[in-house]
């Protein structure tokens, strides 16, 4: 595997049930026992009715784009990215509900009028290093 | 009917350091803060040993010792660019319950020189984030980093949403460089190598009466043909980053008929905070300045139609026009407008960012003094002999006026209603 360049999240034991399904291709999002909503990002406590019965359920992968931007900058990015400008980032509304930041796959970051805010995406995992697969979203 | 707070405290002098902007020899942070509190002292008459309450973005400690006070209130709230508003309503509790008597608002930032000093002399320097930290840990993959590359996604929403263009907030940056080319002491005041004006030299950045290479008036065509930082904003779109040190001093009513300079009373302030990382934002159209204003409108007895001019944090076109929306100076999706149609301009009815702005003028990092200065420099008329920096900048008769910060990543908010004596 070439060597990943980008910065590389570190899970801790919170949010580590994330991580292993994200080794899996799977998308495990944090869900309250007691008012049944999901949330993201993972918490020990649910952050709309407070009660701490977290369980962990799979996600669907789809969803779709709240809103997006061109990253033009490379003195503003992040180590790694910096090659990679322009591209888009997007924050993207999860079918079963909250919304996570990404950057987008399979889109063209020179024509912006392109990609559709509230268009389709779905999930894909990209190795990083063994042990952390980053969640990347791409149009449907 | 007014909230009980509102009025028991004004602000009685507001000061700057002495070199602001882009200063040729950096100053520390700490500089700066000394020689605006020193400023604002000289200026009011107030001795710097009477202030017993402290109040600045992370620097309160410092302050204390390197001025050698005790203090009986300390406060270090950090939020953002809208920590200084926030810091005026902190002091006007604590003067209204009587705890302390002289309170002290106080910012210094080398936003600027700190690139010609490797980040010393800030004193606070950013480092990353704690990798477990939620925030962190669930958007560094992605690369984010300064500000332009987050505001930007409220900028496309809105747009998205209200069917507003890159050319409808550009009028934004074009009016308010506008103000800028009325204020001496904006870094965008007038364009260095026009008229007898010689051009700047190699390494000179000038700024202010000096001129900057791309100072003076701009149209919504530069702002569109400026490159782009994190699409749909462009640099113009953006704020400056440069040195500033600004100080305010907020008393009572007794205290406030000893100063020198008339007192800006505090009508009203809230403040409130919707998130922190932008990936917690929720409707990224709207901030929590709907909230903030809310509670100082209450406590101001006011609301938004009785305020004669705005004082709106604008680190960015977007920041702006969103603000406006939620103080509800215009409706939703229309924020714009107030520039557009040149409400906002001078000569309009509703004056906003007086000074130029933080687009035009002055943008540390936080821009919250900045505003503080400004607000109290126009409704306490000492803008018309120039203050203690003898810089005329006199621009409007307004009596009233609502100030809004904004921090974080449109995250947090304090907004203030100001209003002058009479």
């Amino acid at each position: 595997m070439a060597e990943y360049t980008k910065p590389i999240p570190s899970p801790d034991p919170v949010s580590q049930p994330f991580w292993d399904g994200a080794k899996e291709g799977k998308l495990m999002l944090p869900r309250c026992d007691d008012c049944n909503r999901v949330h993201w990002y993972p918490r020990v406590i649910c952050p709309f009715c407070h009660s701490m019965n977290i369980e962990w359920v799979e996600a669907t992968g789809k969803g779709t784009i709240h809103t997006f931007a061109v990253q033009h900058n490379k003195g503003l990015v992040a180590r790694g990215w910096g090659d990679e400008v322009p591209y888009v980032s997007a924050y993207i509304d999860l079918a079963e509900g909250d919304r996570m930041l990404t950057v987008l796959k399979g889109v063209d970051p020179n024509d912006p009028e392109s990609i559709e805010i509230g268009g389709a995406v779905q999930i894909e995992f990209e190795e990083a290093s063994e042990d952390v697969h980053i969640p990347f979203w791409r149009p449907v | 009917m007014p909230g009980e707070a509102s009025m028991s405290a004004a602000i009685i002098g507001a000061a700057e350091a002495n070199d602001i902007g882009y200063p040729q020899t950096p100053k520390s942070s700490l500089t700066l803060h000394i020689e605006a509190i020193n400023n604002v002292c000289e200026m009011t008459g107030i001795p710097i040993k009477a202030i017993d309450g402290i109040f600045s973005a992370g620097w309160s400690p410092q302050i204390a010792e390197y001025l050698g006070l005790h203090p009986k209130y300390i406060d270090t709230t950090a939020v953002g660019g809208c920590s200084f508003e926030m810091h005026v309503h902190h002091a006007l509790a604590a003067i209204h319950a009587g705890v302390i008597d002289v309170a002290l608002v106080t910012h210094g930032e080398m936003g600027f020189s700190q690139r010609f000093t490797g980040g010393k002399g800030t004193g606070r320097p950013f480092g990353g984030g704690d990798p477990w930290d939620p925030g962190t840990q669930h958007t560094s993959a992605y690369g984010l980093g300064g500000a332009p590359t987050s505001y930007s996604h409220a900028l496309n929403r809105h747009m998205a949403r209200y069917g507003t263009t890159q050319e409808d907030f550009a009028e934004i940056a074009v009016v308010t460089r506008e103000w800028a080319t009325l204020n001496p002491r904006a870094v965008m005041y007038r364009k260095a190598g026009e008229g007898d004006l010689p051009p700047l030299e190699k390494g000179e950045w000038g700024g202010g009466k000096r001129g900057h290479t791309f100072g003076g008036p701009i149209t919504v065509d530069t702002v569109m043909n400026s490159r782009p930082i994190s699409w749909p904003i462009k640099l113009l779109d953006v704020c400056l980053v440069t040195d500033h040190g600004g100080a305010v001093l907020i008393t009572g009513p007794e205290l406030a008929k000893t100063s020198k300079t008339p007192p800006v009373w505090i009508a009203g302030a809230g403040e409130s905070i919707s998130h922190w990382n932008m990936l917690e934002m929720g409707e990224f159209t709207k901030t929590s300045a709907s909230r903030s204003a809310a509670a100082a409108y209450k406590m101001a007895g006011m609301g938004p139609e009785d305020m004669e001019m705005a004082m709106i944090y604008d680190s960015f076109t977007v920041t702006a026009g969103i603000t406006a929306e939620m103080l509800g100076l215009a409706p939703e999706g229309e924020g714009f407008r107030l520039w557009k149609d040149r409400h906002a301009a001078p000569g309009g009815r509703l004056p906003i960012n007086t000074n130029g702005g933080g687009l035009s003028f002055n943008h540390s990092g936080m821009y919250g003094m900045q505003l503080l200065v400004e607000a109290y420099r126009q409704l306490s008329g000492t803008a018309e002999d120039g203050g203690f920096s003898g810089d005329p900048g006199k621009q409007t008769s307004a009596r009233s006026c609502v100030v809004n910060g904004t921090g974080g990543s449109l995250s947090t908010t304090g907004t203030l209603v100001l209003v002058s004596d009479d």
